[in-house]
């Protein structure tokens, strides 16, 4: 049912976020990120670093959906769709080559893998 | 088009048989072509040069000048002349009484070179008669010595190469002598340089022609330096270094009319010192004996006929700069004085074959520069005829040395005239020509530069200079004939003996000298070379073959004799005629006429250095044909003498202690102060990377996460620096 | 009106260097974890931000409503603190189920800016799908192991890699980063540069199939209350819900793009079925003989040991 009085959790859809509003939920995704890139920085884990990629994934959902708002533009919205589309197609594939990686080796450990360097 | 337009191609005809023969010389289908393409290129200019001669001939004789450019010495004897109003020619007889012979020259564009802010310098040639006579020289001597290499380096690993070089030299040196201003002259200046470097040093795997090599072109550097400051002198006093605006601008300062910039009387003498190192002038001739290691046609044509001579056609071309200062010819009349009688002492106790030759070529460009400094067509002239006889003797000591596989001590060598009877007597053509034999090309050319030397000086005291030259170069004369004949009669007279280079016979003879042992080595290859070909090698000494050796020879040897008395005694005399009406003698005033003994200066002074030519012959043929006891006898007994003059009056040796050991030592603690102070400071700071590479490669670890790490902080770092700074 | 800064960016450093010294105490390090004191030191961290960023908000030219911004509070805080928890725990299985907390309060945020569709859209998939599937992965490599295998808390689980550099790294980019979020001048949003999705799709629908779209929202959607009265809706793109307004966008801008994402999908499909089905080797290969680390030989032992 569409019930033009939503409750106020759900504003008029005319809403259009003021700056420092604006900047507060670009503040979150900015720390959702970043905790990501460390998360793929430190963890060792294969896995862990894959969900951390998923992590970062989040902040630029969010901060697309503020901006979004913000412009009262809903392209925003849709492109999150095209994110999460290829966040599901890295996860399939990515999941796929950790559960290959693991059989070579035998453990999910990245430092197992240190071809990068001659 | 006028024929003198041919002269546009004539330094290219070489310059493309010189590239002709850079191919050939990596190409072993080509490499018998070279020789020849190199001979033909030279007998083309030659017949182009020819072409112009005749045409600058038809100059002299169309004009109203004809008659009138007897020389004033060639004057009769009874014309009476005092010296004091020489300058009036209502005094002098109908020799005096005429127009200045009018200047002959024209200018040839080829391309535009350097055009630089008030600075012109094109490719173009300045063709007057002292040019023509050069390039006819340079061409025709130079394409007889070349037709003789083609036999004598026919098996020489490297005779493509070598005619590589003669080539590029002809080109140069025909740059050289066409030059239209001073800077295309010291291109080419250069390039003969070059190209005298790469022959002497033809046989680079001795290391007496590399060091000659090097000794060679390190000397000149000498000369030319102070022959580029004089370049730079004369355009900054001057604004141009064309000869056409500067030859009249020194013309009219030397008439009066014009003031002489302060600094240009310094330029001569700038000029002097590559004259000098360039012709082998004391104290710069110490590279010529060692010169003789590059093959002996180079020694003919570079080393005798042409190269050596560049220096006193600079002179010769630029004498009206040189009338401008004080002192200057008067310096190289001197120099040339004690540089002909010097060199001549030095050629007289030398028992190499190829140094007499050498030495003598010193002692004769020091006549030539006595002849431009005296500004007598002598020096020129002489230039011409030494050199068809210095090519001819070179040539002739090419063939013994050839005959003897690389022998060159003529003390080993005794009674050759019967094995090589042809060669005997080309040589004596030869040998009569240098040492003034009355009425050979020699006698002429020197008689005429020894009679204005003491006919000047005859003139008044301010003069001495020029009789001290002339009695230095009387002196020098003496000697010249009787150091030729003793070598001559060494080596053609007396009962057969000879030694023939090493591993040939048992006698193993210790060479006289580094350079004799390289030949030998060189003579040793050649024979291998001819054995593995399948021909016969001589063991014994014989005649060289007619074609291509010998018939070159007749023509120079034709020179020799009857060179000296066709150019100057007969039609319109040429060789004066010519001359008077180059640049060289646009600024000079006439030369008085002076008696000596009663009779003519000139015509005294001929008698004089007649007598002392046949003396010294006589003298010669004395002690080493008829009675070779007493010669030795002699040389015994002037033993000290003859060792310093055996050893160059030491001037090597000084060179060695007073520049080569200080300089060596110099360099030992330069060589330490880089290597201890300079080598460290470099290390210490490659020490820098090293340590930040020992540092950062910990961060190459291989791993992903250490690359992402980087990867955002640098991400991080530009962010910051793009949004927060440059785009606020 | 001049842009200024809304917040005194001290402020923010000061909690940014804060939250990086408590995260590097939270990072796993082996033994000598001090997670409480990382713990405290992150919160007040966070706690200080919001303090100096409340100054700037203007509550009447929110945008939102008051409440709706307390919920954001509540939201970020428990996305921040999962998002910590993600990558400090010592165990994959943490990981991701903190993980499933992160997407869970991001679309709560969703929810705050009334973006509906992504919000739940998020939840399904992200939370429903994709960590299911990473949570098998985990419980299979987990338990696929050989004799050797050492069980869930392998030991390069517990020490985390670097976590100095990073930490600097990270946090230096989320201070360029939150530089920027507050860089902005104190105003109500003009909404004047750009057109906002009511005129674009106020553009399109006449142009397109305005009556088509009245007559299926009149049929179709509200049909389900067939006793009802049907309300008759204008094409007032105000009215029209962020489902709707995402779907016309979509469908309506970015035909292509959906194109593509389904041949990425299909492609990531074919891609996973290849992968899973090559057989490399069974056996394990040697670990690099100069391996620098000495969980690599080590974590054997210390499951065999376990």
């Amino acid at each position: 049912m569409i019930d033009p009085a939503l409750p106020s959790l759900l504003p008029a859809l005319a809403v259009s976020l003021s700056d420092a509003a604006l900047g507060h939920f670009q503040a979150t995704a900015a720390i959702l990120f970043c905790l990501g890139l460390i998360g793929f920085v430190t963890r060792r884990n294969l896995i862990v670093m894959f969900l951390c990629t998923e992590m970062m994934f989040q902040g630029v959902a969010v901060s697309l959906i503020a901006f979004s708002v913000y412009h009262g533009n809903v392209t925003g919205q849709t492109f999150v769709i095209f994110v999460l589309t290829i966040a599901a197609a890295e996860a399939a594939l990515a999941l796929g080559l950790v559960v290959m990686l693991f059989r070579r080796r035998r453990t999910l450990d990245a430092e197992a893998w240190a071809q990068l360097h001659d | 088009m006028t024929i003198i337009d041919l002269a546009k191609v004539i330094p290219w005809i070489p310059a493309a048989a010189a590239v002709f023969c850079g191919f050939a010389a990596v190409n072993d289908r080509l490499k018998n072509a070279a020789g020849w393409v190199c001979v033909a290129s030279i007998f083309t200019a030659f017949a182009l040069t020819v072409g112009i001669f005749s045409s600058a001939v038809g100059d002299l004789s169309g004009g109203k000048a004809d008659h009138a450019v007897a020389p004033a010495h060639d004057a009769t004897i009874a014309l009476v002349a005092d010296t004091d109003d020489s300058h009036d020619d209502h005094a002098h007889g109908d020799g005096h009484d005429k127009p200045k012979p009018g200047l002959v020259s024209h200018t040839v564009d080829v391309f535009p070179w350097i055009r630089v802010a008030g600075l012109t310098a094109d490719v173009a040639f300045f063709i007057d008669p002292l040019t023509i006579v050069m390039m006819l020289v340079i061409t025709g001597v130079g394409g007889l010595i070349a037709l003789y290499a083609n036999g004598y380096m026919a098996h020489d690993e490297g005779r493509a190469r070598f005619f590589m070089g003669v080539s590029l030299f002809v080109c140069a040196m025909l740059l050289l002598v066409m030059a239209d201003n001073l800077l295309l002259l010291y291109l080419g200046w250069e390039g003969v340089g070059l190209c005298s470097y790469l022959l002497i040093g033809h046989y680079f795997k001795h290391d007496v022609a590399v060091a000659a090599a090097k000794k060679a072109f390190i000397v000149n550097r000498i000369g030319d330096l102070g022959f580029a400051l004089g370049i730079f002198l004369i355009y900054a006093e001057l604004g141009s270094v064309r000869f056409d605006d500067i030859l009249p601008l020194a013309k009219e300062m030397v008439e009066g009319t014009r003031e002489i910039p302060p600094n240009l009387v310094f330029a001569p003498y700038l000029l002097m010192l590559g004259a000098f190192g360039k012709s082998a002038q004391l104290p710069l001739y110490v590279w010529l004996p060692d010169a003789m290691a590059g093959p002996t046609p180079v020694s003919a044509l570079v080393h005798a006929a042409t190269m050596v001579t560049a220096g006193v056609y600079l002179i010769a071309r630029m004498t009206p700069v040189f009338q401008l200062s004080p002192g200057s010819l008067e310096l190289v009349a001197i120099v040339g004085g004690i540089t002909a009688l010097y060199a001549a002492t030095i050629a007289m106790s030398c028992n190499d074959l190829k140094g007499v030759f050498a030495y003598s070529t010193v002692s004769q460009l020091g006549y030539m520069f006595m002849g431009v400094a005296l500004l007598s067509v002598g020096g020129v002239f002489h230039l011409v005829t030494h050199a068809f006889f210095k090519a001819l003797l070179f040539l002739t000591a090419g063939s013994v040395m050839h005959a003897l596989a690389g022998s060159l001590d003529i003390r080993t060598m005794s009674g050759m005239g019967r094995r090589m009877p042809v060669t005997k007597w080309l040589m004596f053509c030869g040998c009569l020509a240098l040492s003034g034999f009355p009425f050979t090309a020699g006698f002429f050319s020197k008689d005429l530069i020894l009679g204005d030397a003491i006919a000047k000086g005859l003139v008044g005291p301010e003069y001495w200079w020029a009789t001290v030259a002339g009695i230095l170069g009387l002196a020098a004369a003496f000697l010249t004939a009787f150091y030729t004949f003793r070598l001559w009669f060494h080596v053609f007279s007396g009962p057969e003996r000879f030694v023939m280079g090493r591993g040939h016979g048992d006698e193993k003879r210790q060479p006289i000298s580094d350079l004799e042992a390289a030949m030998i080595d060189v003579a040793e290859e050649e024979a291998h070379e001819i054995e593995a070909h399948g021909g016969h090698h001589a063991t014994e000494p014989h005649e060289m073959p007619l074609w291509p050796m010998n018939l070159p020879l007749f023509f120079l040897a034709f020179g020799a004799i009857a060179g000296g008395f066709l150019l100057h005694k007969v039609g319109p005399h040429y060789i004066d005629a010519m001359l008077y009406r180059s640049t060289q003698f646009m600024a000079a005033p006439d030369a008085p006429h002076t008696y000596l003994l009663g009779i003519d200066a000139h015509t005294a002074v001929a008698v004089i250095s007649g007598i002392l030519a046949v003396s010294g012959v006589l003298l010669a043929m004395l002690l080493f044909a008829i009675n070779r006891g007493l010669g030795q006898a002699l040389g015994a007994a002037f033993r000290p003498i003859g060792y310093v003059f055996e050893h160059g009056y030491f001037v090597d040796n000084a060179y060695h202690r007073l520049i080569y050991v200080p300089l060596r030592y110099t360099g030992y603690v330069l060589a330490a102060f880089d290597q201890l102070v300079i080598d460290w400071a470099v290390r210490l700071i490659g020490l820098v990377p090293v340590g930040a590479g020992l540092t950062i490669r910990k961060s190459q670890s291989g791993h992903l996460q250490g690359y992402g790490i980087f990867m955002v902080a640098g991400i991080a770092v530009l962010a910051a620096v793009v949004f927060i700074y440059a785009l606020r | 009106m001049q842009s200024t800064i809304l917040t005194n960016p001290l402020t923010i450093y000061l909690a940014v260097v804060i939250g990086a010294v408590g995260l590097w105490f939270m990072m796993p390090k082996g033994r000598q974890n001090r997670r409480i004191v990382g713990g405290v030191l992150a919160a007040a961290a966070l706690g200080l931000g919001w303090f100096g960023t409340y100054e700037a908000l203007d509550f009447a030219n929110l945008g939102l409503s008051a409440i709706a911004f307390v919920y954001y509070y509540v939201f970020s805080a428990i996305a921040i603190v999962s998002a910590v928890m993600v990558i400090t725990a010592t165990k994959p299985v943490h990981s991701a189920l903190w993980f499933v907390m992160v997407v869970l309060a991001s679309a709560g945020l969703f929810l705050v800016l009334s973006a509906e569709f992504m919000a739940f859209a998020m939840i399904i998939i992200y939370a429903g799908a994709i960590l299911v599937t990473y949570m098998f992965v985990i419980m299979l490599a987990a338990s696929a192991g050989g004799p050797n295998d050492p069980g869930e808390d392998e030991i390069f689980d517990l020490r985390s890699r670097t976590p100095t550099a990073a930490v600097i790294a990270g946090f230096l980019m989320l201070a360029v980063l939150l530089t920027l979020s507050f860089d902005k001048g104190n105003q109500p949003n003009p909404l004047a540069a750009m057109p906002s999705d009511g005129e674009i799709i106020a553009e399109v629908i006449p142009n397109r199939s305005a009556d088509v779209l009245r007559d299926r929202i009149e049929t179709e959607i509200f049909r389900f209350d067939p006793s009802a009265e049907p309300v008759i809706h204008q094409a007032d793109p105000e009215r029209l819900s962020n489902v709707e307004k995402v779907g016309l966008d979509l469908f309506q801008s970015h035909p292509l793009g959906i194109e593509l994402a389904g041949i990425v999908l299909l492609v990531a499909l074919i891609g996973a079925v290849v992968i899973a089905k090559t057989r490399v080797e069974d056996h394990p290969e040697p670990r690099p003989s100069g391996a620098a680390h000495p969980s690599g030989h080590g974590e054997a032992d210390t499951g065999a040991a376990a």
